[in-house]
């Protein structure tokens, strides 16, 4: 037999093989630039919705956006706009540039914000019914991903009510706003503005040049505006995504070992932040769920950070808005969510009003599988589409 | 907790791994006081006590690699399916050692003691040569290495084929059972205690021939 020598075990130092990145000169210095550099196309793209919805003139503009003005349609049209591009990111970054361009209020935008608050959650909701197939699974998934659903609506059924009667969310916003940028109804130069502005300038030349009428102007600069946010936006998300992945993971990892509710809700603010779209954080939570690695309960703080952590995005969109309402409206975002956290989750008897409806949902959702297709098809599409048509 | 999302760190796998070199190290120390029980003549009583809190860290650490392994696999999605699964496999087959070791103490308490045998130097030749592979398994996981792997591979084989012999020849010996038997019996755990080491260094180097998909 050959000699062996023999290793001690605790001396040894480790080095995982990992798989082979596709792309190796994607290191994390180069994605950090690449994020940046997107980050910047992103606001070009706030600027440009922004610019083209302007040069439409006020009367088309009260035409095109006369349905929102009704705060339970704004809130169905906030819903299912987030359905169709699933990021709220993405939808909150639209309204930004809709009210920086003065077509949307102020007071009509609040609704559709709190919609897509809503309109975020169907994401996770979708991730947890690839686990269908697995009863016990099935029920742990859909109850995790549930608990923001439910949440998100008992948020709105609180807040939507006593914002329309006593402005308490926008004018908070307002004042804060006020605080950093000025008064609203005037203009506001963002620092970076000049920068994000230059493409925008170089399309509407362009435009120009092909002696377009104002209204094909108008619909190039949203058009691109649109695709641009879209766009910047994935990406931004998948860089940061394979960034912050490690992080994201050892965190958890400490979590789940001991973490309790604060540290939840923290985590999941940190990590939306992080990769720019809480839909990102609460799909994690599903599958980890649906193992048994995580509860319901240790995943419904970290929903609930998610939520505060991705109106990031709409705060970043207004730096490239030229009027304060901008950001006002982009604050409303945040304070939404943080008044809905310290009105719902302090007190444990409305605390498990989202948990108690996620688990019984999940339940009869195990019962018959097509109570959550049912669901699904019902809370996100056919109510607010028949919303926005009989208020319309 | 949060703040460990701002420090710097070793990376999730690196730490999965270093985990599971500590779970073969207590493997290793499992085998090393369940067969001192059996060969040395050691007070299997309190050996029993010693493998049995082992056994309770090798479970528990078992338990909490599979918990980081899903968290990998939730946070950096499928791309690396085919490492979880091996490394599922890895520790799968680490911690049947450690029940293996349960086995072989098992021995101890019903009374088989081979100290002051005429034949102890054969069992513990292959101790001492079984409690050096799992050193040369623990270095492989910490780096991997084809040819290294290739060499374990073939002392392992050499072990297995050495005790699958033996078990052939005390089933056939003209000594009494309460001679042959317990003997056989650790033969048999030695050659499993040794196929699953030899298991975990294919598995660190060739996965995919491990899962068998």
């Amino acid at each position: 037999m050959c000699p062996i020598e023999v290793v001690d075990i605790e001396s040894v130092t480790s080095t995982t093989p990992r798989s082979v990145s596709v792309h190796p000169w994607l290191t994390p210095r180069v994605r950090a630039l690449l994020v940046l550099g997107l980050i910047t196309v992103f606001l070009s793209g706030v600027a440009s919705l922004e610019t083209g919805i302007k040069i439409l003139g006020a009367d088309t503009q009260e035409a095109l956006f006369a349905t929102v003005s009704n705060p339970l349609a704004g809130l169905f049209v906030g819903i299912l706009a987030t359905v169709m591009v699933q990021s709220s990111s993405a939808s909150t970054s639209i309204i930004v540039g809709l009210v920086a361009s003065g077509a949307v209020g102020l007071e009509a935008a609040v609704p559709m914000i709190m919609g897509a608050n809503i309109g975020t959650t169907l994401t996770n909701t979708l991730v947890s019914l690839g686990h269908v197939r697995h009863t016990k699974e099935f029920e742990r998934a859909f109850a995790t991903a549930t608990v923001h659903d439910f949440f998100n609506l008992l948020a709105v059924i609180i807040l939507l009510p006593l914002e329309l009667t006593t402005k308490v969310l926008s004018r908070s916003a307002g004042w804060l706003s006020e605080l950093f940028v000025g008064s609203s109804g005037g203009t506001w130069e963002s620092p970076i503005k000049s920068v994000v502005n230059w493409p925008v300038k170089r399309l509407r030349s362009f435009a120009e040049f092909l002696e377009l009428p104002t209204a094909a102007t108008s619909i190039l600069l949203v058009s691109v505006g649109l695709i641009v946010i879209l766009g910047a936006l994935t990406f931004i998300t998948k860089n940061m995504k394979r960034l912050v992945a490690d992080r994201v993971e050892r965190s958890l990892n400490a979590m789940l070992g001991k973490g309790g509710g604060m540290i939840g809700l923290s985590l999941g603010i940190v990590v939306t932040i992080a990769v720019q779209s809480s839909s990102i954080t609460t799909a994690i939570l599903v599958p980890l769920a649906a193992s048994g690695v995580l509860t319901l309960r240790s995943a419904y703080p970290v929903t609930l950070g998610a939520n505060v952590g991705t109106t990031i995005t709409a705060l970043l969109a207004a730096m490239a808005a030229s009027r304060p309402e901008a950001l006002t409206i982009a604050l409303v975002h945040t304070l939404f969510n943080m008044t809905a956290i310290a009105i719902i989750y302090p007190l444990r008897v409305i605390r498990d009003i989202p948990v108690r409806a996620a688990e019984l949902l999940a339940k009869l959702a195990v019962y018959r599988r097509r109570w959550a297709l049912a669901y699904v098809v019902t809370v996100f599409i056919l109510i607010p589409l028949i919303g926005i048509l009989v208020l319309n | 907790m949060v703040l460990s999302f701002f420090r710097r760190g070793e990376s999730p796998m690196a730490h999965v791994t270093a985990r599971i070199v500590s779970m073969l190290g207590d493997a290793r120390h499992s085998f090393d006081v369940a067969t001192s029980a059996v060969l040395g003549g050691a007070d299997p009583t309190s050996a029993a006590k010693d493998i049995h809190s082992t056994d309770e860290r090798i479970n528990r650490t078992e338990h909490e690699i599979r918990r980081d392994l899903i968290v990998h696999i939730a946070v950096q999605g499928p791309e690396e399916i085919a490492l979880i699964l091996g490394y599922s496999l890895l520790v799968k087959k680490v911690e049947r050692i450690g029940d293996q070791a349960k086995n072989i103490l098992d021995l101890a308490l019903e009374g088989v003691s081979l100290a002051g045998a005429e034949d102890l130097a054969e069992y513990a030749d292959a101790q001492r040569a079984i409690s050096e592979l799992f050193g040369d398994v623990a270095a492989l996981i910490v780096q991997p290495d084809l040819a290294k792997a290739e060499e374990i591979r073939k002392i392992a084989g050499q072990l297995r084929v050495g005790h699958e012999r033996r078990i052939r020849e005390l089933v056939h010996a003209e000594q009494p059972g309460s001679w042959a038997v317990p003997r056989a019996v650790l033969h048999r755990y030695l050659k499993r205690i040794v196929a699953n080491l030899e298991g975990v260094a294919l598995t660190v180097t060739d996965p995919d021939r491990e899962l068998q998909f």
